[in-house]
């Protein structure tokens, strides 16, 4: 890509979340919503082959019937109440479409279908950007507006969303599309928690950055993108294999590491609003999720036995290095133990 | 005027329900253009004269019509139309799917007391929201204004970037 046009993407890419995250007014919140996803498409089919062209018309399509619903909803809100504030929309019918319209955007189940494809047809940095960075505007507007969403609605999307990240996960083999429904499944506990607590959607959302963003760097270092050369992974360096388990156990929450504390707090709230059945069935839906990360787990630490190919002698080939990942990892195992911190700053 | 507006309702869900169940976007367009007319009409009706009429000049004038349209023609050479009992269903399920949604959604949803909001707009009394919006839009909200232009120029950005070059661009014959 040119220089200048890569630079004002980026920029763009930067500056509209920012737009989004700062505004109280529903009108530049969208704007921004619609400067993110216009810089982030030639990201997107940056390679110009059929298949990253093809994901990024899939992401713009979904992505521009999201806003055009979130605008209506907003002209909506104001021709009844009179005014643009973001956390005043007490319209009913409003907040139920901004609700749909905000989901779309994320990517929660009922209209999650454009994820997974997105993912797989674009590299794995961009991968990181879109389950990440793109998250950010949507989810802070789902914030904002938690006083007028309605909690039904939102807990049968989040259920709705953990199982299909669950079970849509389990028949994968390309590790994009597994982080994809893994994904889907975290917003799902996002989601979950949003009009009872927005400080713990807060932190799952935090901590479910910092595990992603530590996986899809492994993978990028590791070089595979499927379970068949995560197989064969491991003599590229087998500490970050071992590394790789410990994070995907994370991310499943398994009890002393990081993805374990917002699993915990956010059963701990929903117990609290004596909604014990829906915190059973999360409790239980994310052992689907577990699954396909143990599956991921076994396939890259495997030793397998010695033979002829010269697979083994790939740690002879220099990769390359990210000084920043031995701390992220440390930063996506092991947190928990500071969670009493995170409570009091949060 | 109650008249008018009913009929207004009445052909915009006819031709958005043609462009709905339609299986040609060649006679989709058409639809599109006369329901974009009676949605103007119909925001007339509630009070948004001003709004409508940059909506019928600009989007329907400039780009619907020369957009949709010449997508429309490259995208369909062998245009059908409504035919077979898999359009008729479309177009029943979606007759039954607005009436449905407007029943259910008036008692709902509250629907009333929309449009015509007229406001006290500092110092001058009772102007009318659409007016003062766009008024404000040059004074107060220049940066905002500043902005939404910023995300115009880099839609134009955008779109070079993606159809930059005749052997790798997106516009090409895979």
């Amino acid at each position: 890509m040119n220089p200048h046009a890569n630079m004002i993407i980026m920029s763009s890419l930067i500056l509209g979340p920012m737009i989004t995250i700062t505004s109280n007014h529903w009108i530049m919140a969208w704007v921004g919503l619609e400067i993110n996803m216009l810089a982030i498409i030639p990201l997107i089919a940056k390679q110009h082959h059929p298949r990253a062209i093809e994901a990024s018309i899939k992401y713009f399509l979904t992505q521009a019937a999201a806003s055009s619903l979130l605008l209506f909803s907003i002209i909506n809100n104001v021709w009844n109440t009179g005014q643009f504030d973001i956390t005043q929309s007490t319209n009913t019918m409003s907040s139920t479409m901004m609700t749909a319209a905000l989901t779309m955007k994320l990517g929660l189940a009922p209209f999650h279908y454009w994820l997974p494809e997105t993912l797989q047809g674009t590299t794995t940095m961009m991968t990181l950007i879109l389950t990440t960075w793109q998250k950010l505007a949507p989810l802070t507007l789902l914030m904002m507006i938690n006083q007028s969403l309605n909690t039904s609605l939102l807990v049968t999307l989040s259920l709705l969303s953990m199982m299909i990240g669950g079970w849509g996960g389990l028949n994968q083999t390309q590790l994009r599309k597994i982080m994809a429904f893994s994904s889907i499944a975290h917003l799902g506990w996002m989601t979950m928690i949003l009009t009872l607590s927005t400080k713990l959607t807060l932190l799952t959302f935090y901590t479910y950055i910092t595990l992603t963003t530590t996986m899809l760097l492994t993978i990028k270092l590791l070089e595979t993108n499927k379970m068949s050369t995560a197989m064969t992974s491991w003599t590229k360096s087998p500490m970050l294999n071992a590394m790789m388990m410990l994070n995907l156990m994370s991310l499943a929450g398994l009890p002393p590491l990081t993805g374990f504390m917002p699993k915990w707090l956010i059963l701990q709230e929903l117990t609290k609003n004596h909604m014990t059945i829906i915190a059973t069935t999360s409790a239980i839906l994310s052992l689907l999720s577990l699954f396909f990360y143990i599956r991921i787990a076994y396939y890259s630490t495997i030793t397998l036995p010695p033979n002829m190919t010269n697979y083994s002698q790939q740690w002879r080939h220099k990769n390359q290095q990210k000084p920043y990942l031995p701390l992220m990892i440390i930063t996506s195992s092991m947190l928990t133990p500071i969670m009493p911190t995170f409570m009091m700053i949060m | 005027m109650v008249f008018f507006m009913f009929l207004f309702e009445v052909c915009f869900v006819f031709w958005i329900i043609s462009v709905a169940s339609g299986p040609s976007p060649y006679y989709g367009v058409v639809g599109l253009v006369f329901g974009a007319v009676f949605g103007c009409l119909m925001l007339v009706g509630v009070g948004g004269s001003f709004i409508s009429l940059v909506l019928f000049l600009i989007y329907l004038g400039g780009m619907l019509v020369v957009f949709a349209y010449s997508v429309a023609l490259t995208g369909d050479p062998y245009p059908s139309a409504w035919r077979g009992y898999g359009d008729l269903f479309c177009m029943v399920g979606y007759v039954l799917f607005v009436v449905g949604a407007v029943m259910y959604c008036f008692d709902k949803w509250s629907l009333e007391g929309y449009g015509d909001v007229v406001m006290d707009a500092s110092g001058l009394f009772s102007v009318r929201m659409d007016y003062i919006g766009v008024s404000w839009f040059y004074s107060y909200g220049c940066v905002m204004f500043l902005i939404a232009g910023w995300g115009l120029l880099l839609t134009l950005f955008v779109v070079l970037d993606l159809v930059r070059g005749l052997a790798w661009g997106t516009i090409r014959s895979i």
